[in-house]
């Protein structure tokens, strides 16, 4: 097998182990065998045009156009020309797999099932990574920079799933790095020739040379410094630790099948296309806020469901109160495995198993999920309690079963700090909860935005405080926690906002959904609050509660009465009308609403990840910036002088390639450039002779017009080389790369001598007990 | 035993000599010798150069090419004293060096110097000498002094030899020994003009011998100006670090078996001096070193066997030296 070939098979092998950890973000491995296609595929396309002796740039457009084929086999759908010869439609039909993808990526937690765009997202990634894997270690044998291409692959699957990938996952990626580094060494070496021992006896290719013997020992104690370092600095390894345990216990969401709350949450809210999910049909005037999930968990990871007890029967629940309102809900388009109700539920006709669970309310399919769910009814009572009765109303009692339950957080100084300072000097409940409204309000300066941080936990919540833009998930998290600091029984519930009107329905995309807190008053019960501004929330209903009782505030008095638009001081006042007749302000109606949790059509497709690809973008200009600094500094005036001039000149050769051998002296080589750029002979000229003189004469040169003269020469060796080359001297100069190599090639020269002289101190140091002359009286008994 | 220097010549100011002044004074020998040696300029600036090093001269080429014009031109330019030597086998050493005589009247031996007292010794065929003969050239070319019967005699400054051989005529000659040739500073070929300048040639000797009409255009003592003037010429260290390599190199090149010797070195650093002063500069190149590797060293070098039969010679194994060798020892900077 050839080198190349060799070489190619280790790149292609050493990327797909990489992949393991995609084990914990996928669904089965059904995966699998189109990601080893790919890569098979590509590395083929790359090795075949190696062997047809084609340069660089041909073998990645061969590689590019052998992904190109997969993906148009795999995914073309029919819009390909016999199969794998993409179209237009082709295309097009790419861009909707991948907008489907990246929604599928925001709106589900791993492990997801390998198909459709993601699937296609999986495969597009890996095989951009395989080109330039395939790149560093065969097309410019620069292994050590494949620890980046591996490093990626293996950061996808963490970052994606940090629970879901193990440590252990971690092993297989190294491994398969020392194996390109090793492979790539071993082929340098193979490439002297044959080896002998020291007593001239023939070995073999991969017998270790006597030099690994120091690198495996510094290795190893290397690794040992860094465990017993480990275990001694407590704070490394604790999350080391407990992810380790938390790996075996299966960790996750418990009872919530594959969907994380908060991630339809934010993912739905940032899908870029508006899809109905539900229409509801209600003789309830002014419906509320539909809930699906509560979160009373509070741990530092930030708010998440606790595990529900499907306890309670449907047949349980009885409507209460005055007022029952009855709704039929249709599922248009809704996956969930809780299901959406208001209120309080009762008489709930639908298919299925489904259990109440008794903490929160939340009802769950026992084995059955939305999806198998056509429409179900129900009825409902809404009690709406005024100001005056939560005014006078007492929070939970700390002796209640449920107490420890819903007051529980983390213990974080800062936000400690900022309840005292702002819930301090409130007394009631109903006072705190006020509080904590006007502090998230706007007219604090909290702004309502949809491009933050999507995760929930401390630190996060903080900077939500600190920036004061946030949206829904981090005003109810914010407004529960703070809340929770303030002894105050409170809990993050997930739901769908009132949604738009459409004739006599309601019709609720994924645009609505919503988070929100619930407040538990002694007496009334469990009371809805919703911190976000309803500018930000389409379908936001109002509550009049959520305000102080004043005499002057007749309208806001009224319970379930519509509401006024200046009611809530936790609300912005304008487009929030609940009123059912404001149904045509839906996100496409307002003048407003592309700025609210619905509104987000535009803003959804600049994901922040996408900012990762901008550093990505500009790695390719590195090599260019760089070499352009350099003849900044040469020709600086102050650094200027004939020597740096003239190792200016000698890279600009290099990188033109004009061919000047170490055995040319300035003034030849200035003739040989002259030769290449002949309108510049005479900066050429002057440039060799100032060299000439600096290095050779006591006085040295005179710098002046150097700089000017390096430019010409410049300019005209640009002018006259061939477009390739000169867009190669630009982007990937050759200077640059020989400075580089000959930089390691002298590193690497120094830590071998270093390593051979330390081991030899050690052995002699080692050697010494041995000695026969023990008695120090320089007499030579032994060997010498 | 001194000698008077040529006469009529007005005594010199002592003052140093200005790269200028140099540079015109070694133009003017040039143009002189370039009269009588058509087209050969640049041997011929080799030639002065070795003459202003204190060094001695080799000319070996096929016959009437104009080694021996050469020479004599070069010794006309000067005025100085120029002796002849024209080497045969009969040639005695006496005959070099000089010999002591009875003088009846004086009833003592008296020494009559040789042909070697003089500015500039033309040894003509010296090839053509017996070893003994040659030898007795050794003291002379080296320590610039003569022996006989136990008295020391200093020789002339300026001192040098220019000797001629023919190396293709190989019969009844006795090729240079080692130390002889070592003894030279540099051995030139002239080779044929090229057409037009033999043309040239053909027209200028039509009437009189160019030779004749020479007039000298320096004396002895500018040209011991113009020796001490060239020492001053400023060596940098990487200058003299290219000629330790390159002479190196010959020592360590397969093909050679015995490279330079380090008087070799000290003769092309000189040589290169002088030549950075015919250019008008005060500091020497490795340019002037390039130039002037192969006439230094090359005659110096004894190639194996299996170079030889190969049909390889020295200045060859020069040349490709020059082109190996990294004008700065640095790895990847030149």
């Amino acid at each position: 097998m050839s080198g190349q070939r060799h070489a190619t098979m280790v790149a292609a092998a050493t990327l797909a182990l990489t992949l393991t950890p995609l084990i914990g973000i996928f669904d089965g491995v059904g995966w699998a065998f189109p990601v080893l296609l790919t890569i098979t595929v590509i590395a083929t396309c790359g090795s075949l045009m190696r062997a047809a002796g084609r340069g660089q740039g041909l073998q990645t457009v061969a590689m590019c156009a052998g992904l190109l084929v997969v993906l148009t086999a795999g995914f073309g759908d029919g819009t390909a020309f016999l199969f794998i010869v993409p179209l237009p439609a082709t295309f097009e039909h790419f861009g909707y797999l991948a907008n489907e993808g990246v929604s599928g990526i925001v709106t589900n937690a791993p492990p997801v099932p390998a198909e459709g765009g993601i699937l296609f997202l999986t495969l597009l990634g890996i095989g951009l990574v395989a080109i330039l894997h395939d790149m560093f270690v065969v097309g410019l044998r620069t292994p050590a920079l494949a620890g980046l291409t591996l490093l990626t692959m293996y950061l996808v699957p963490v970052s994606v799933a940090p629970d879901a990938t193990a440590w252990f996952w971690f092993i297989l990626p190294a491994v398969s790095y020392l194996w390109l580094l090793a492979d790539d060494n071993l082929r340098r070496v193979s490439a002297f020739g044959h080896r002998f021992t020291g007593a001239g006896q023939l070995v073999s290719q991969r017998f270790p040379s006597p030099m690994a013997r120091s690198a495996r020992w510094s290795a190893l104690a290397f690794i040992v410094v860094t465990l017993v370092s480990l275990t001694v600095v407590p704070t490394n390894t604790s999350g080391f630790i407990d992810r380790v345990a938390e790996d075996f216990e299966g960790g996750g969401d418990v009872g919530l099948g594959d969907v994380n709350p908060w991630a339809q949450l934010s993912g739905s809210l940032n899908r870029p296309e508006e899809v109905d999910v539900l229409r509801v049909s209600t003789d309830d005037p002014n419906p509320r806020y539909l809930r699906m999930h509560v979160l009373d968990e509070l741990t530092s990871d930030g708010f998440g469901p606790n595990d529900y007890e499907e306890g309670g029967s449907l047949d349980d629940l009885v409507a209460e109160g005055d007022e029952v309102y009855t709704a039929e809900v249709e599922n248009l388009e809704l996956e969930a495995s809780v299901l959406p109700v208001y209120g309080d539920p009762a008489d709930i006709e639908i298919d299925g198993d489904w259990a109440v669970d008794d903490d929160t309310g939340v009802i769950i399919g026992d084995g059955t999920d939305m999806g198998d769910i056509d429409s179900y009814s129900f009825s409902y009572t809404d009690p709406a309690p005024n100001a005056e009765t939560l005014a006078a109303a007492g929070g939970m009692d700390p002796g209640d079963g449920r107490w420890e339950d819903n007051t529980r957080h983390p213990d974080v100084p800062e936000m400690t700090e900022i309840v005292d300072r702002e819930v301090g000097g409130a007394s009631t409940v109903h006072e705190k909860v006020l509080a904590v409204l006007e502090y998230l309000s706007a007219s604090n300066g909290f702004r309502y935005s949809l491009t933050t941080s999507e995760a929930g936990n401390d630190e996060a919540i903080l900077d939500f405080l600190a920036t004061q833009e946030g949206y829904c998930q981090q005003y109810a998290a914010a407004m529960a926690w703070m809340l929770r600091e303030a002894d105050v029984a409170a809990r993050v519930v997930i739901g769908m906002s009132q949604g738009r009107r459409d004739g006599t329905d309601w019709v609720l995309s994924n645009h609505d959904y919503h988070a929100w807190v619930e407040v538990y008053y002694e007496g009334p019960g469990w009371v809805t609050f919703d911190p976000t501004p309803a500018s930000g929330v389409p379908g936001a209903v109002s509550f009049p509660w959520a305000t102080e009782p004043a005499p002057e505030d007749l309208p806001s008095q009224d319970p379930g009465a519509t509401a006024d638009p200046t009611a809530g001081p936790g609300e912005e006042p304008t487009g929030a009308a609940p009123d059912p007749s404001a149904g045509a302000e839906t996100p496409t109606g307002g003048p407003t609403p592309q700025a609210g949790d619905g509104g987000s059509g535009g803003g959804a497709a600049f994901d922040p990840v996408w900012l990762l690809l901008v550093p990505l973008l500009a790695l390719p200009f590195v090599p260019a910036v760089w070499r352009g600094l350099l003849r900044r500094s040469r020709l600086h005036p102050a650094k200027l002088t004939a020597k740096t001039a003239w190792d200016e000149v000698l890279d600009l050769a290099m990188d033109y390639g004009v061919g000047l051998t170490d055995s040319l002296t300035p003034r030849q080589a200035a003739g040989v450039l002259g030769q290449a750029a002949p309108a510049a002979r005479e900066a050429a000229t002057v440039l060799g002779s100032a060299m000439a003189r600096h290095r050779y004469s006591a006085q040295g040169a005179d710098p002046t017009g150097l700089a000017d003269a390096v430019r010409d020469l410049h300019s005209e060796l640009d002018k006259r080389a061939e477009p390739r080359r000169r867009y190669r001297a630009m982007f990937w100069p050759a200077s640059l790369l020989a400075k580089i190599a000959s930089k390691q090639a002298e590193e690497s020269a120094r830590l071998a001598r270093r390593s051979a002289r330390a081991s030899d101190r050690v052995r002699s140091a080692v050697r010494r007990p041995r000695r026969s002359n023990s008695r120090k009286d320089r007499s030579v008994t032994g060997r010498p | 035993m001194t000698f008077e220097s040529s006469p009529g010549q007005p005594p010199q100011a002592p003052a140093p000599l200005s790269p200028q002044e140099f540079k015109a004074t070694a133009e003017g020998i040039l143009t002189n010798v370039e009269w009588v040696i058509e087209g050969k300029s640049h041997t011929i600036k080799l030639a002065i150069a070795v003459m202003l090093a204190e060094g001695h001269l080799l000319l070996e080429d096929v016959p009437g090419v104009g080694k021996t014009q050469l020479a004599k031109a070069l010794a006309r330019s000067v005025d100085c004293s120029v002796r002849r030597i024209q080497f045969t086998p009969d040639l005695l050493p006496s005959d070099v060096t000089g010999v002591s005589i009875f003088d009846p009247e004086k009833r003592d031996f008296v020494f009559k110097p040789g042909a070697i007292f003089g500015n500039l010794i033309l040894g003509d065929e010296i090839n053509r000498a017996s070893p003994k003969t040659q030898a007795a050239l050794l003291e002379c070319m080296e320590e610039r002094q003569v022996t006989v019967d136990g008295n020391t005699y200093k020789l002339r400054s300026p001192f040098m030899v220019i000797a001629t051989q023919n190396p293709v005529e190989m019969e009844g000659t006795y090729p240079l020994p080692e130390a002889q040739r070592d003894r030279f500073a540099a051995r030139l070929a002239i080779g044929y003009p090229d057409i037009n300048a033999e043309l040239a040639l053909l027209d200028r000797r039509e009437e009189y011998n160019p030779l004749d009409a020479l007039r000298p255009v320096a004396d002895a003592e500018m040209i011991v100006r113009m020796i001490a003037a060239a020492r001053a010429v400023h060596l940098a260290p990487e200058l003299k670090r290219y000629v330790v390599d390159l002479v190196t190199a010959t020592r360590s090149n397969a093909q050679v078996r015995l490279g330079a010797s380090p008087r070799a070195t000290l003769q092309l650093l000189r040589c290169t001096q002088v030549l950075a002063a015919m250019d008008g500069r005060d500091f020497a190149l490795p340019d002037d070193v390039q130039q002037l590797a192969v006439p230094v060293l090359a005659h110096r070098l004894i190639p194996t066997t299996e170079t030889t039969m190969g049909g390889g010679d020295t200045k060859a194994i020069v040349s490709d030296i020059l082109r190996h060798v990294p004008v700065v020892s640095h790895p990847g900077r030149y």
